[in-house]
Parts: C-alpha cells; sequence; structure tokens
C-alpha cells in the first residue's frame, strides 16, 4: 500500500516541478528509469515473501541504473544500440517479478483461510 | 512479532516507498521532458515548411513583378518614341535616352566578346584548406575588374547584368549578384574587343594563371556574337541626388 502512495507522491512531484532533461538525455533517463522500476518491483515482491534485505535492495536499485546508463553510454559510443539489452533484461523481469507478486497476494489469503480453518478444526476437536 | 523484526519491517516499507517516489519523480519527469521535446521538434519542421511555402510565393511574386517592368519598359519605349517622333529635337533626346540606357544596363546588348566559364577545382586536396579549391567572390570579382579594365563595355555574370551598383558577393556556398543568388559554374559575358578581352585574361601572372594554381577550370571562348540581357531590377536612389538640386533646395552652396 504504501508502495502506491510512495509513487503518487512521486508522480505528482514530477508533474508539479518537473526537471526538464535534454532531447540527448532523455534515453539515458528512460533506462535508469526502467533499472529503477524494475528494482522497487524485485523490493515489493521480496517483502512479500518475506526475503527482503535493503542493502541487497539499495545496492541493487542503484547499480541496475548505473550500469544501464553506462551500456547505453557504451553502445553509444560504438554504435550499437546496447540500451536494448537493458529494455529486454528489465522488461522480462518486470514481467517475472509481477506474476510472483500476483502469485503471493492471490494464494496467501487462501492459504490463511485454510490455516485458520485447520487452527479452529484441531481445537473443536480438542474440546471433544 | 518481536520488536526488531517489526523495526526492521518498517524500515523496508520505507525504503521500497522512497525508491517509488524516485520512480514516479523520474518517470513524471521524463514524460514531461520527451513531450517538450518532441512538440518543439514538430514546431521546427512545421516552421520549416511554412517558409518553404513563403519562400515559393515570393518567388512567384517576384517573377510576376519582373514580368510587369519589362512590360512597362515596353510602354515606356512606345510613349518615348511617339513624343519624339516629327520633331528633332525630341529625336535628339531619344538618341541621348538610349546612349544612356545602354551605360546604365538597361536595354539587351550584343556584339563581340569574350564568355568566361570559370567551374569549382577537381584537383586532389593537398594543401588541407578546401576553400582554397573553391571559387570565392574575389575571384570573380578580379575577373571582372580585368575584364572592365581591358574595355568591356558590358559583363554579365550568369546572365545578371553588372551595373555600376551590383555587387559581387560570398554568401555561404553561392554567390549573390544583384540580389540573386548564383552557384557555380559562373559564365561571364563581357562585350568589347574579343582579342583584348582575351589577352588581358591570358597575360602571365594573370588571373587564370593564379587560379589555374589551384586546379580552378577557366574557360575563355572569343565570340563574334554575344546577347547580354538588361538589368531585371528597378533602381532606387534613395540618398544620392544631384548636387545642384542638394544646393538649390537646402541653400548649401
Amino acid at each position: 500500500m504504501i508502495e502506491f502512495i510512495g509513487l503518487l507522491v512521486g508522480l505528482t512531484l514530477g508533474f508539479v516541478y518537473p526537471l526538464h532533461f535534454p532531447d540527448s538525455m532523455t534515453l539515458y533517463v528512460g533506462v535508469a528509469l526502467l533499472g529503477a522500476l524494475d528494482s522497487a518491483l524485485g523490493g515489493v515482491r521480496s517483502r512479500l515473501k518475506g526475503e527482503f534485505h535493503l542493502s541487497i535492495f539499495l545496492s541493487g536499485t542503484v547499480g541496475n541504473a548505473l550500469i544501464a546508463v553506462f551500456l547505453t553510454w557504451l553502445g553509444e559510443k560504438m554504435g550499437i544500440p546496447m540500451y536494448l539489452c537493458a529494455v529486454v533484461a528489465f522488461g522480462t523481469r518486470m514481467f517475472q517479478n509481477f506474476a510472483e507478486i500476483r502469485r503471493e497476494l492471490l494464494t496467501s489469503k487462501p492459504k490463511r483461510d485454510k490455516i485458520k480453518q485447520d487452527i479452529e478444526a484441531q481445537g473443536e476437536a480438542d474440546t471433544k | 512479532m518481536s520488536r526488531p523484526v517489526r523495526d526492521k519491517q518498517r524500515g523496508s516499507s520505507l525504503a521500497v516507498a522512497a525508491v517509488f517516489v524516485i520512480v514516479g519523480y523520474l518517470l513524471a519527469s521524463q514524460l514531461e521532458s520527451v513531450e517538450t521535446n518532441s512538440l518543439a521538434a514538430a514546431a521546427n519542421s512545421l516552421r520549416l515548411e511554412t517558409l518553404q511555402e513563403l519562400y515559393n510565393q515570393e518567388t512567384g511574386k517576384t517573377e510576376s513583378l519582373e514580368q510587369q517592368i519589362l512590360q512597362l519598359q515596353q510602354d515606356l519605349e512606345r510613349y518615348r518614341t511617339a513624343a519624339s517622333e516629327g520633331s528633332a529635337q525630341g529625336e535628339a533626346l531619344r538618341a541621348e535616352v538610349e546612349q544612356l540606357e545602354l551605360l546604365a544596363g538597361l536595354t539587351e546588348v550584343s556584339g563581340p566578346g569574350v564568355s568566361v566559364i570559370l567551374s569549382d577545382s577537381t584537383a586532389v586536396n593537398t594543401s588541407g584548406d578546401e576553400a582554397d579549391y573553391l571559387i570565392h567572390d574575389s575571384d570573380l570579382l578580379t575577373v571582372v575588374n580585368e575584364l572592365r579594365s581591358a574595355g568591356a563595355e558590358a559583363v554579365s555574370l550568369n546572365g545578371e547584368r553588372l551595373l555600376a551598383t551590383s555587387e559581387i558577393r560570398c554568401t555561404g556556398a553561392v554567390v549573390t549578384v544583384n540580389g540573386r543568388q548564383y552557384a557555380a559554374p559562373y559564365v561571364i559575358f563581357a562585350i568589347g574587343d574579343a582579342n583584348t578581352l582575351y589577352n588581358a585574361l591570358t597575360m602571365r601572372n594573370g588571373v587564370v594563371d593564379v587560379l589555374g594554381q589551384w586546379k580552378i577550370k577557366v574557360q575563355i571562348n572569343a565570340s563574334e556574337e554575344l546577347t547580354i540581357p538588361q538589368y531585371r531590377g528597378t533602381i532606387e536612389h534613395q540618398y544620392a541626388r544631384p548636387a545642384d538640386q542638394l544646393g538649390e533646395e537646402e541653400g548649401v552652396g
């Protein structure tokens, strides 16, 4: 929930006080943005699964964005559109993360209900 | 849940939320930037189209105005002939007007002379400076000056009559003459004594010799009969007036 609020706050800030990027910078910002978005979704997933580590999350966020920007820059120097590899990698990962988040959210409620039911059944059995 | 676990939970949710704030901020800024930049690009191309259209319109207008000038000059000629018919004084005046028009470049003239064709150099660039191998306004001016010095009575450059007020000026890759732009190859017609004109250009260390060092092609042909068109624009004198008239009007001696 707090993630949604954060996203909304960020969007509002951005639309009210936008940073203007020149035309040549939009590709770099876009790639870095993709990396950050992927890391953010990864953070949500690991939190839901209970495997969250702050240091891993933060280093992943910053590192992914930096490497993506570096690859884009390198590709521009070499004449190969290397930013595509960042796009593909982050894009695929985003789908995976989303799928895991979805599964986690959808299966956790029935699971909890099942456990509750089991405990109740156990209790009833004990009272008998 | 124990206390440290709760703290950790809160910390992690704050970190994820902070990253989401950054992502949102960047996303919004990026959307704005891309939109503004593409709008600017679209405006640029639109502007180019508009300018092209305006240019075409103006070119069309210029052409029709030139036609009009020609028509009016013919009318003027008719009136002059009609007015001077009969009287000896009128006849003399008409002869003088014709003489002056010839001098001023307002009539088409023909006669013997030379044609000079200058084309940019085809030599391999060895000095490193591309500009050395191109024809400049100064080269054209030297040729025209040489022709005039050798007694050319009428000169044209790419069909543009050179008057006393004509400019030959470099404007980027082209040369502007009488406000119109011309590109290489440059064709200069000069009416005068064909032999003198030819020799003036080809003398040792003359203009053709110098240009030849850069392998700029200069082709000179003497001709029995050349036709040089009249000046196609209008002549306006905004500042210059005959001096005695000025003295009368303003009382200056």
